[in-house]
């Protein structure tokens, strides 16, 4: 009430001096302005009117009543507001009180024609009363200027009565806010956001190879600012010619809006509607293709679509500083086009700018939950998905939430990997995978370490982890058998390039390095991410090694170098040839990792294997030498020219199975020959056969074909019994080549599944009958195609394995201990768990000597207890008697 | 063999071996040998699975050793089991180890302290015996004692009664505490 005291009339002396004329006038002159006033108003501001009306003002001011006067001008608008305005606005809104439940329904073309229609019909209302405030505001005005012949405050009085007035309006309409008004917003936006997304996307398509040039170029593409004012100038001219009526529209909407008091209301609506049809469109673009980036296209969209329309927004309202150069002369479509103003103070403005920034952030957001939600699926499909592993990476630069990676995918990983349904073969190969692609996004290793670690903790609890890795490591070839990937193929190209690697960091820790070779080192140096473990060392230090975080699933290296030799052993064996080139770069490969002392045994295999070669053939020379008609090759038909010898220093192999086998008189003759022949040249050594190992290459003639195979010495020598006897009694057969029955059985399947032998009961049920198949038509048939050399050792499944397997070793371990333990407790009465620990560590030192925790030995205590060799009281361990 | 010798900078007993046997530190490399060839012993006892007879060094010394022999059956002291103890001395395998009977043993050869008389324990010893050739004669000088020089003179006279002796047998024995 600051017109009130600063008025010169008004004081409180003027009432005493009040006569009657005085006051009949004032009530005459109140009475005419209150019928004026009503009058004015309902006839919008009729200019006849205004005569009599200011008059009646002049009146009143002139008795200090002009505060009177205007406070109730002011209620006379607000009860025609509420009345024409307001609730006639709100009444086109009814029918969308039920927005929300039923989405469907909604008509957004008739959401829109709603909207225009009563924001038009508002602001008319809204326009006229302020015509009659400004009439009001004009006839206190014309007073004063007669009062004081100067115009000291009218500027006050105005902008008073109309922020008063604003703020009435504001106020009545949100007093009356039905619910479901910023739907009906939001709605609209949506709507006409998406119009506009489909007129820019239509334009998109015109333009495709212009754009698609655009995007080859990466570095372009990074620097979109760039780009996007190439894209801007080429498209603008047209396009927006077409849209800016649209623009236009909402910018109209929006300003009434903004008019009627819902600034940020709106602001809310059409940012919701922005994000939604960003959120829409990344999701539209990523998808599930994992084979393409995605996050260049989802920028060239921003900038685009919404960002183009909020540019056009703001510059339509305004608040564009640029645009207020460009608007104040003329309106025309062209000055609200963007590349007009950037091309003209060559910076966007700020508004737009920290919209820029949102819209990025939150398709950053957006494509991260995206892709961390499927991340397990993207590694999966790694190397093919690493463009989708790209986008990751750079949104969670932007984003910084890898925590929200590491424990989506751990939470995926428990669910769909680490489970007993899930080979061996395709958890080591996503664990492979998931090192490969986390390395990319963090070189550091952090949040690998994270996530590898249930993975390495389930690891350790199957059994097969150990030989699935070795395979993995060494066997190029073989392939996963569940054809998800040649896992063996990439991790031998993994130590291959780690070699190389090695080679690379070698001259990068010379001193030699110039300075400008530090400087540039320096200048890319990042710190660790906050969550790394200091403990680790620093990120220089911590490379991401594949085949260490192989390794440290088993543990440590040696059980792996074990196991290694023990397949190792399995494959020379087996080779019939004396082609070990593939072995020795692996064994080089692995001595760079493992360190040449630990692969020694392996290398000395190796070295047999070169050894037998050359022994082999000066052998042979040694026949062709002394005696060119071999006795024994005369009386069999096969000469030593057929035998091949691997000769084996059986101190630094994996234990040898031994089996039993009686090998025919003419080979066995053969073995013995070569054994002489080897003596003679490397005397004194001489050779033992381990007859049951190797490979045989036999044809069997039948009276139509032949057929070839490559079988084991067991195969060999029992078919080899069907030479001269075509039929045998399981029996016999076992006593002529001295295997056990039960082997023989399992054995001599082998020739039965290739249709050389039948089986039929005798008369002794537990005695069975082979008989060779005459003429093999059906056995033709059965194996299918003769001479396949390749099926030889895979038909001969669970394979009667030449060399003992850890577990074997294990088992034979734990025997030495047994004999130790029950040598110790017979000498000792009883003795604690510890103390038989401390007694074996001290005491066995066989081969291996004894390295079980207490924890092993305990278990391996309570497996003897249970079988009733010792008894347990008391936490004392006794024999049992 | 090989493979014991293999193992033979590993074993912590090397550590533990002067505490009752003081050996000169100038043979430290005898008592390496010594201890290589205790735990090649070792071995094959315990894989050797001899019935009735087994030995195994004490907690923390190679060099002693405990005994069980059981009676040969068809001889008087089947069903019983004696304890014995082993010491060796850092000249074994060229001086015999000194073997005494815990358990006490009612028998010719034994005296009243559990010393053995057996001429393979002092003049007949050869650096070809081993403790599980030791074990052995004991165990078979149980059922054929040498009469001629006993040391238990009481028992020396009763074994031509094979019943009564029997009888002196199990009235004197003792089982050795579990």
């Amino acid at each position: 009430m600051e017109s009130l005291t600063s008025s010169p009339v008004c004081n409180l002396g003027i009432l005493t001096s009040l006569d009657n004329d005085s006051v009949q006038e004032i009530l005459q002159s109140y009475d005419g302005f209150c019928t004026a006033a009503n009058s004015l108003l309902k006839s919008s501001g009729d200019l006849s009117l205004e005569h009599d009306f200011v008059s009646h003002v002049h009146t009143l001011c002139k008795h200090g009543l002009h505060i009177l006067s205007r406070d109730y001008f002011l209620r006379l608008l607000e009860e025609a507001f509420e009345k024409n305005g307001a609730s006639r606005f709100w009444r086109y809104f009814e029918d969308y009180s039920k927005i929300e439940e039923d989405l469907e329904k909604i008509d957004e073309d008739e959401i829109q024609r709603v909207l225009c229609n009563a924001l038009e019909e508002i602001c008319l209302e809204k326009e006229n009363q302020e015509k009659c405030l400004l009439m009001l505001v004009h006839a206190l005005q014309s007073y004063m200027d007669n009062l004081t012949d100067g115009k000291p405050d009218f500027d006050v009085g105005k902008v008073y009565l109309f922020s008063k007035y604003q703020l009435i309006v504001s106020s009545i309409l949100m007093a009356n806010l039905p619910r479901h008004f910023p739907e009906v917003l939001h709605f609209y936006f949506k709507g006409r956001l998406e119009e506009l997304s489909t007129i820019m996307d239509g334009e998109l398509n015109e333009e495709n190879e212009h754009r698609d040039r655009d995007e080859m170029d990466l570095d372009e593409k990074n620097k979109y600012r760039t780009g996007e004012m190439d894209i801007d100038e080429c498209y603008s001219q047209d396009k927006f010619s077409e849209n800016s009526k649209l623009v236009r529209n909402i910018g109209k909407v929006v300003r009434d809006l903004r008019n009627l008091g819902f600034t940020s209301m709106t602001e809310d609506a059409y940012a919701s509607a922005i994000f939604m049809l960003l959120k829409a469109k990344v999701h539209n673009l990523a998808g599930d293709d994992y084979r393409s980036s995605v996050l260049a296209s989802i920028k060239g969209w921003i900038q685009v679509v919404p960002l183009q329309f909020l540019n056009a927004l703001l510059a339509y309202l305004g608040d564009s500083i640029s645009f207020d150069q460009h608007s104040s002369g003329i309106k025309s479509p062209l000055a609200s086009q963007p590349s007009s103003c950037y091309s003209g103070t060559n910076t966007p403005s700020e508004g737009l700018i920290r919209w820029k920034l949102r819209l990025e952030y939150f398709a950053y957001e957006t494509l991260q939950d995206l892709r961390i939600a499927k991340l397990f699926e993207i590694i999966v499909d790694y190397p093919e998905s690493s463009p989708a592993i790209e986008d990751l990476k750079q949104c969670l630069e932007y984003t910084g939430q890898h925590s929200k990676l590491v424990e989506s995918f751990i939470s995926a990983l428990r669910f769909r990997l680490l489970t007993a349904g899930a080979s061996t073969n395709d958890i080591l190969h996503q664990y492979v995978s998931t090192i490969k692609a986390l390395r990319t996004i963090d070189p550091a290793g952090v949040f690998l370490e994270a996530v590898g670690e249930p993975i390495r903790d389930y690891l350790r609890g199957r059994k097969d982890t150990i030989k699935c890795i070795v395979t993995m490591l060494t066997d190029g070839s073989s392939g996963n058998p569940n054809g998800s990937g040649n896992s063996g193929d990439s991790l031998l190209e993994e130590l291959n390039r780690d070699e190389e690697n090695q080679e690379n960091v070698a001259i990068d820790d010379d001193f030699n390095t110039d300075d400008k070779q530090a400087w540039i080192d320096a200048q890319r140096w990042e710190p660790d991410p906050v969550e790394a473990d200091p403990l680790k060392g620093s990120r220089n230090r911590r490379k991401v090694d594949i085949l260490g975080m192989i390794v440290g699933i088993i543990g440590s290296k040696d059980q792996l170098v074990n196991e290694y030799r023990v397949m190792l052993a399995e494959k020379l064996l087996n080779k019939s040839d004396y082609d070990i080139d593939s072995e020795i770069r692996t064994l080089e490969l692995l001595k760079i990792h493992f360190g040449e002392s630990s692969m020694q045994k392996c290398e000395i295999m190796l070295n047999d294997l070169i050894d037998s070669k050359r022994t082999n053939t000066n052998i042979k020379a040694t026949i062709s030498k002394t005696s060119q008609i071999d006795p024994v090759a005369a009386e069999t038909g096969i000469s030593l020219d057929n035998l091949d010898a691997t000769i084996i220093s059986s101190n630094f192999w994996p234990p040898i199975q031994d089996e039993a086998l009686v090998i025919p008189e003419s080979v066995d003759q053969l073995l013995s020959d070569y054994a002489r022949r080897f003596h003679q040249i490397k005397t004194p050594r001489k050779l033992i056969w381990k007859k049951n190992l190797g490979t045989v290459k036999l044809e069997l003639q039948f009276e139509d074909k032949a057929m070839q195979f490559t079988v084991a010495p067991v195969h060999a020598a029992i078919i080899m019994q069907f030479q001269d006897q075509t039929s045998w009694t399981s029996k016999n057969l076992a006593a002529a080549t001295g295997i056990p029955v039960d082997v023989l059985n399992r054995r001599i399947s082998f020739w039965i599944s290739k249709g050389v032998l039948t089986e039929s009961l005798g008369t002794d049920p537990s005695d069975h009958v082979f008989t060779l198949v005459d003429g093999m038509i059906e056995a033709g048939k059965n194996s299918g195609n003769t001479g396949n050399c390749e099926e030889l050792l895979a038909g001969d499944e669970e394979a009667e394995r030449s060399v003992a397997s850890v577990e074997d070793q294990l088992r034979k371990e734990m025997t030495v201990y047994e004999k130790f333990i029950l040598g110790m407790l017979t000498n000792f009465g009883s003795m604690a768990l510890d103390r038989i620990h401390n007694t074996l560590k001290m005491f066995c030192v066989a081969d291996p000597p004894y390295d079980k925790s207490l924890q092993q030995l305990q278990s391996f205590l309570s497996g003897l207890v249970s079988e009733e060799k010792l008894e347990l009281r008391d936490g004392m361990y006794f024999l049992k008697k | 063999m090989a493979t014991v010798n293999g193992y033979q900078g590993n074993t912590p007993v090397a550590t533990s071996t002067g505490s009752k046997h003081p050996a000169p530190t100038a043979k430290t490399a005898d008592a390496q040998s010594v201890l290589k060839r205790l735990q090649s012993e070792l071995m094959a006892l315990m894989m050797g699975g001899d019935s009735g007879i087994s030995a195994f060094p004490e907690e923390d010394n190679i060099f002693c050793w405990k005994g069980t022999i059981t009676g040969s059956k068809d001889t008087v002291f089947e069903g019983t089991e004696y304890k014995l103890s082993l010491s060796f001395s850092n000249d074994y395998p060229f001086k015999p180890p000194k073997v005494k009977f815990e358990t006490a043993c009612f028998h010719p050869n034994v005296d009243v302290f559990g010393n053995i008389c057996l001429d393979i324990l002092q003049d007949k010893w050869s650096s070809a015996y081993d403790v599980r050739t030791i074990l052995l004669s004991i165990q078979s000088l149980l059922g054929e004692p040498n009469i001629s020089s006993p040391l238990n003179t009481h028992a020396a006279q009763l074994w031509s009664n094979q019943e009564e002796y029997r009888k002196m047998v199990e009235k004197l024995y003792k089982p050795p505490n579990a």
